[in-house]
């Protein structure tokens, strides 16, 4: 069974997932209010973390910027349908994927097990091997990034992201791939969060001589990840 | 500042009043001055100039010429008073003076009888009289008065009348000032308002005014609080009614779930059926919502520059990706690179409802054709299906939430009759327009929307079409 915390505040919703998703192998616990949850959150090790952003009180947001600065699990955001901010807001502040509500929980559980999927994935034997491109240093084993000699703090789907583009530096990954990759999914039609997760990555990393971009969006592709002597 | 505004037709109309008034009033004093000349002339002052007259006669008849020039020398230097002395015939005693005083001179020569001559040249008085001398000798006597002490009581000397106008003019600039610049105020707020800034209020600006400006800033201020409440309100209920009929939807689908694990072969048929109305139930609600956010001016807008094109193709290939299994097709004709300033979701979700609606009503084996063409300052774009269309005197109704076309149309594939609508309101909040048609083959929906001000003089610039960051959903 894989532990998943769902913090929302309809409680009638939660029992019932918690029945639908011990058929699917996973043992909900479940938090009704933001400071609970985040307690729970912070206490217990959750393999995932569905946090659904309208929350009273406390929002689902300010939520994810405070698990954010202790924890690095794994966060399925449940979104108003429509309301676009509140998505790319959790994208920013590090959530890993999200879901419009109400959602089919079949879709749920895809998305939660592409996310575990990606987190459990975390060492491909085959290029465990530190990258060194230009001023960028990233560490597979470790998860971890320097930019300039300085850490950079990614979340999982950004530094899966990274690792995509610097696999193949200098060629246009189309974003069906780059989803695929980052977020361990297939891209749905108006899905949009690839390039929330790239312009997170871009805004982490920052330009090259502070005024060329790394990552290059090419119109009707993907983006390309350019090396400095590649600049347009 | 242009020239039709309040306060330049203030301050110019207000000048203009107070510059007749002061010229009126120029005039009048000089009429009025002219005209009481004789009757002052008559009075003592002549009597004084008389006796004048007679010293003078007396001086050059009594004491001779030596002590008459002392006399004319001392006259000058001591009031200004120009003296001259004539004989009866005309000849001078000692200068003749100038034309005016020869002027003078002609009229006592022809009239003698009448005594007194006065002419007014320039401000100064020429006097003049036949004088007798204690000898019994007569001559003609004739002065001319030094300006100051016979000018107008009031001084209205032509600078002196332009520096009052232009005084007049400060005035009338600063009550122009003083009455224009509250309307000044008053019309920012209202157009920050206008332009969904909730919070613009002018009493801060007006400071303590008590007039019916300050009013009239008051009463908006009370009229802007309560649309903001309005407002306010109408998202926080937007907002529940969201949350409160989606809860149960989203209930509603997780049960669904659980039944569908514990159920037979036989529920199937009807437990697809529960999740397809749930869907379509789902689908209405967020569209209601939509259209409600829309028509209450709920929704807000951040506006960034959104490449039409790519949305456009975006939104043809996911249209596609579902119209494929039911034997359509959906196929850009062209697309020009646009560039428009607005919400990227809401014109996306605008297209996706007017090209979705085509790829409804259009047969199996069609193409709906889609074109995005650069016209003048609008960006054009059509979508022409190869349906049944719709009956002329319809046109104008289909978009109208829940308008349904007689027969022709009838529900086939959960279409809720709102798509259109939310269409309509989008492409009209961002300036634009919309309009269905009959072309040869089916319905033809026209939209205009108003390019980016960069891109109306700089037709489609391959090099900004170029460089394209995905456009990136902020609001």
């Amino acid at each position: 069974m894989i532990p998943v915390l769902l913090i929302d505040d309809d409680i009638e919703l939660t029992k019932l997932l918690e029945e639908y998703l011990q058929g699917e192998q996973f043992d909900l616990n479940s938090a009704h209010d933001g400071p609970s949850g985040l307690e729970k959150a912070l206490n217990n090790s959750y393999s995932v973390i569905v946090l659904d952003v309208m929350l009273p009180g406390m929002s689902g947001l300010d939520v994810l910027k405070q698990l954010r600065q202790k924890s690095s699990v794994p966060v399925l955001m449940l979104t108003a349908r429509g309301s676009e901010l509140d998505r790319i807001l959790g994208l920013e502040l590090g959530a890993d994927d999200y879901l419009p509500k109400p959602f089919n929980p079949r879709e749920l559980v895809a998305r939660l097990r592409a996310i575990l999927r990606r987190t459990s994935n975390t060492t491909p034997a085959t290029s465990a091997q530190p990258v060194h491109i230009a001023d960028l240093e990233v560490h597979p084993e470790s998860r971890s990034v320097t930019c300039g000699g300085k850490p950079v703090t990614l979340t999982g789907a950004e530094f899966d992201l990274l690792y995509t583009f610097l696999r193949s530096p200098g060629k246009i990954i189309s974003r069906e791939d780059l989803t695929q990759a980052a977020l361990g999914r297939p891209m749905s039609p108006m899905d949009r969060s690839i390039d929330v997760h790239v312009s997170n990555l871009r805004r982490k990393l920052g330009a090259y001589d502070g005024n060329h971009e790394r990552i290059k969006a090419i119109r009707g592709s993907g983006y390309v990840y350019l090396l400095p002597g590649e600049q347009p | 500042m242009k020239f039709r505004t309040l306060f330049v037709k203030i301050f110019l109309w207000f000048w203009l009043a107070a510059a007749l008034i002061i010229g009126v009033f120029v005039l009048m004093v000089r009429i009025s001055y002219n005209e009481s000349l004789p009757e002052r002339m008559r009075s003592s002052y002549g009597e004084a100039l008389s006796l004048y007259a007679e010293a003078a006669a007396h001086t050059y008849d009594h004491d001779g010429l030596r002590a008459f020039n002392e006399f004319v020398a001392r006259s000058q230097r001591e009031s200004g008073t120009l003296v001259y002395l004539f004989e009866t015939d005309g000849r001078p005693i000692t200068s003749p003076g100038d034309e005016n005083i020869a002027a003078v001179l002609h009229d006592i020569q022809a009239h003698p009888q009448q005594g007194r001559y006065y002419r007014l040249i320039s401000g100064r008085v020429t006097w003049g009289r036949p004088v007798p001398a204690p000898s019994g000798h007569n001559y003609i006597f004739v002065a001319r008065l030094s300006a100051p002490s016979l000018g107008p009581p009031f001084a209205v000397s032509t600078p002196r009348v332009a520096v009052s106008i232009l005084i007049a003019g400060l005035g009338c600039y600063l009550l122009a000032l003083y009455l224009a610049s509250p309307l000044k105020k008053l019309q920012s707020a209202v157009q920050a308002f206008a332009k969904g800034n909730l919070n613009a209020r002018v009493a801060p600006e007006l400071g303590n005014r008590k007039d019916e400006l300050a009013a009239l800033g008051r009463d908006f201020d009370h009229m802007a609080e309560r649309i903001a409440a309005l407002i306010s309100s109408q998202k926080r209920l937007l907002a529940d009614i969201s949350h409160e009929l989606r809860s149960p939807l989203a209930r509603l689908s997780v049960a669904l779930e659980l039944a569908r694990k514990n159920s037979n072969e036989k529920s199937a048929a009807a437990l697809d059926r529960i999740e397809k109305e749930g869907e379509r139930l789902n689908k209405l609600v967020g569209q209601l919502l939509a259209l409600t956010r829309l028509e209450s001016g709920a929704e807000e807008i951040l506006p960034e520059t959104v490449m039409l094109e790519e949305l456009v193709q975006q939104v043809i290939d996911d249209a596609s990706f579902e119209a494929k299994p039911l034997r359509k097709e959906v196929r850009a004709i062209q697309l020009d690179a646009c560039r428009v300033i607005g919400s990227p979701e809401l014109l996306r979700s605008a297209i996706e409802n007017v090209i979705r609606n085509a790829v409804r009503y259009t047969p199996p084996e069609t193409t709906v054709e889609v074109a995005l063409r650069w016209k003048l300052d609008n960006a054009v774009l059509t979508v022409n299906d190869h349906g049944p269309g719709v009956p002329e005197a319809e046109l104008e109704h289909i978009f109208e939430p829940f308008y349904r076309v007689s027969e022709a149309r009838e529900r086939t594939s959960g279409g809720a009759g709102l798509g259109l609508s939310i269409a309509d309101r989008t492409v009209k909040l961002h300036g634009g327009s919309i309009v269905a048609t009959n072309s040869d083959s089916g319905l033809l929906i026209t939209i205009q929307l108003p390019l980016a001000p960069s891109q109306s003089n700089n037709n489609g610039d391959q090099s900004q079409a170029a460089f394209s960051p995905a456009p990136l959903a902020s609001g």
